[in-house]
């Protein structure tokens, strides 16, 4: 069975929205229920990509015995590899598992060693500092060749060489899908614990917190960690699914402006509006790509930009008329516990339209 | 007379990120929101002294009052139609940051749209183009090499005066003190608060256009430069306009001697990794001195080292 163009379109879709919205996720936790301005998102999706674009690689080329260097002779040690795993599926997985995992420390250790210069200053000089890191990762990548292979970039072998071309990139999805929804489990899970009320008593005032003897900073950096590691493992999938990875393509755009664009078009603080606002995004960019074909000739230049322009805007008139977002922030419920009725009641007829749409 | 090209690069680079950080700290000093959409001011800039090159035909020193005006009002449409609407609903200051970030994707977007509509209709290099052949010469150097720190001279010695001696000077240092006592005393706040973001957009346009003389013009030089200029502002405590000059300087000294002799010593690999370096300054003036250059007590800092130095 051939996949057709529109199912194609669809399997497409859900892969970029499951990695999307890990990343979204973890940038959820750390701006919209701690408030922490991470301007550098793509520093830790980038790094997870370049693990796995350098580790697994090398570990299939030792144990199935293929020589060269890696990065010269990518193409030819990957294609081999990827005919060696077709007969050792459990060692492809294991390895598989095994690259996110340092993939996710990887991001955990950087998410710390950045954030520390700044962790204890005001907002805006974290805000910078954490910015400034992000935009370093692509100078990494493009000039030190063994990571990503430089500006040519590297090709990844599949973990799931062994099933037949058609349903390859459904399984993959299929399990992109399910790695999301555990992240999505997890954090619902840590912010209904006393973790997540004392993220929004930081976020919410800081001051009182500290008086109760709570450290900030190092809970600050704490969210950082756990939220740089999964954003790395979003990364690592990434690179997974599109089998390649290449420098230049982790740039502040695609992975530091629009999932703040996502989390804001959803609704701040809120894991239900995280999943509507990738939803609609990744929909929308995904139809624009699509169609993009078909605009081509009609303007004098690239249409690629005119996405960009779009999409500033939308953000901009976001911020302006709906900075509560689509799903607005409701007192959390506690882990086994009922929903607190006497929640913030902004929002007029959109809301009840919405609640009578969606609960 | 045979001298290094490296120490005009230094030169110039120094000059143009101290005019970087003059701009983007006056800015700061009124909002209080760090702008990331700054660096794109100067792109717009760099494509006002190619377009004076090629379509008017003038030298690229003409572009300067030009590229003054557009960038300062983009600037300040920054601030009137998207920051100042912000700031009245009580948006926080991640918002307004996230808000400025969104404005340098648009920036960048209409840029690269600029370019290549000059591809298109004039057929003239819009991407990775220079204008270093437009220069005039003096004294057996390019002209830029002495017009870039003539320009901090003349603007440091010019702001001196405005800020300590105008009227205006000392009702914009009040209004960016204390916001309400000055509406109390009379001053128009707001008014102020335009003047500096026209200045602070308009000094990155000026810097963008005698930066199209040295170095390559190209639309997405914005986040290139950003770590720079974040990193000159901040090592001069942010909050200090001769903090921004002396920042500037001695960051953009050391990003081009420094990756020279580290080149030097180590071997040419290195010089591809000199956007690191502001990295090192930011994280250095934030562990040593977090209030930059401005915060430190120079006087306190040479009693207390002459002490030392008569007690031991």
């Amino acid at each position: 069975m051939v996949l057709e163009n529109e199912a194609i379109f669809l399997v497409d879709l859900l892969a970029i929205f499951a990695v999307y919205l890990i990343v979204n996720l973890s940038l959820n936790m750390e701006f919209g229920y701690t408030g922490i301005p991470n301007f550098g998102k793509v520093l830790a999706v980038g790094a997870g990509a370049f693990v796995a674009a350098s580790v697994p690689g090398r570990i299939f080329a030792a144990m199935a015995g293929v020589e060269g260097d890696y990065v010269l002779d990518n193409l030819a040690i990957v294609s081999q590899v990827n005919a060696w795993l077709v007969d050792n599926t459990g060692i492809g997985f294991a390895v598989f598992f095994l690259t996110l995992g340092i993939a996710a420390a990887v991001g955990g250790g950087l998410g710390i060693l950045t954030s520390y210069p700044a962790i204890r200053m005001r907002g805006d000089y974290l805000a910078i500092t954490l910015l400034a890191f992000g935009e370093s990762i692509r100078i990494i990548g493009n000039n030190f060749t063994p990571l990503v292979g430089g500006t040519l970039g590297v090709q990844l072998p599949d973990p799931l060489s062994f099933l037949p071309d058609e349903i390859r990139f459904s399984v993959a999805t299929l399990g992109l899908v399910l790695i999301a929804a555990a992240v999505f489990v997890f954090s619902e899970k840590m912010i209904r614990s006393p973790l997540g009320r004392l993220l929004r008593a930081v976020r919410d005032n800081e001051v009182a917190a500290e008086s109760l003897g709570k450290d900030t900073a190092r809970i600050r950096m704490k969210v950082i960690m756990i939220s740089a590691a999964l954003a790395a493992v979003g990364g690592a999938l990434y690179a997974f699914y599109v089998g390649g990875a290449i420098a230049f393509a982790y740039d502040r755009a695609s992975w530091t402006f629009w999932p703040f664009l996502m989390i804001l078009i959803g609704g701040l603080a809120n894991n239900k509006g995280v999943l509507f606002g990738t939803l609609i995004f990744v929909t929308v960019r995904k139809l624009i790509i699509f169609f993009k074909d078909s605009f081509e000739g009609l303007v004098p230049f690239d249409i690629i930009w005119l996405d960009f322009l779009l999409l500033g805007v939308i953000l901009l008139v976001i911020l302006q008329y709906r900075p509560q977002g689509l799903v607005v922030e409701k007192p959390t419920a506690t882990v086994g516990g009922g929903t607190g009725r006497a929640g913030k009641s902004r929002g007029g007829a959109g809301r009840r339209l919405f609640n009578l749409l969606f609960r | 007379m045979a001298i290094d090209p490296i120490f005009s690069d230094a030169v110039i680079f120094a000059s143009l990120l101290s005019l970087l950080s003059i701009g983007l700290t006056l800015t700061y000093l009124t909002t209080r929101v760090p702008n990331f959409a700054h660096a794109s001011f100067a792109t717009i800039g760099v494509y006002m002294a190619l377009v004076a090159t090629h379509i008017w035909g003038v030298t690229p020193y003409a572009s300067i009052p030009v590229a003054f005006v557009v960038s300062g009002l983009v600037a300040v449409s920054l601030y009137v139609f998207i920051l100042k609407p912000l700031i009245r609903k009580g948006a926080s200051q991640a918002i307004l940051m996230i808000a400025t970030l969104a404005f340098d994707l648009i920036l960048i977007a209409g840029l690269n749209i600029f370019a290549d509509f000059v591809v298109q209709t004039f057929r003239i290099a819009s991407r990775e183009f220079t204008l270093r052949s437009y220069d005039a010469e003096l004294a057996g150097l390019p002209m830029i090499v002495f017009v870039a720190p003539a320009a901090i001279a003349v603007l440091s010695l010019t702001l001196y005066i405005v800020l300590k001696k105008t009227k205006f000077g000392i009702a914009m240092r009040a209004a960016t003190e204390n916001r309400d006592l000055s509406e109390t005393v009379g001053i128009n706040v707001n008014r102020i608060y335009v003047v500096s973001w026209m200045l602070g957009g308009g000094l990155a346009g000026v810097a963008g256009s005698l930066m199209a003389l040295w170095f390559q013009g190209d639309p997405n030089l914005g986040p290139l430069m950003i770590p720079s200029i974040f990193a000159a502002s901040i090592a001069g405590g942010f909050l200090s306009i001769y903090g921004a000059i002396a920042g500037g300087l001695l960051l953009g000294l050391t990003e081009v001697l420094g990756t020279r002799f580290l080149a030097g010593e180590f071997g040419s690999w290195l010089i591809a990794y000199r956007p690191l370096i502001p990295l090192v300054f930011i994280v250095a003036t934030l562990m040593l001195a977090p209030r930059g250059m401005a915060g430190i007590n120079w006087s306190g800092l040479g009693r207390r080292m002459r002490r030392h130095g008569s007690g031991e």
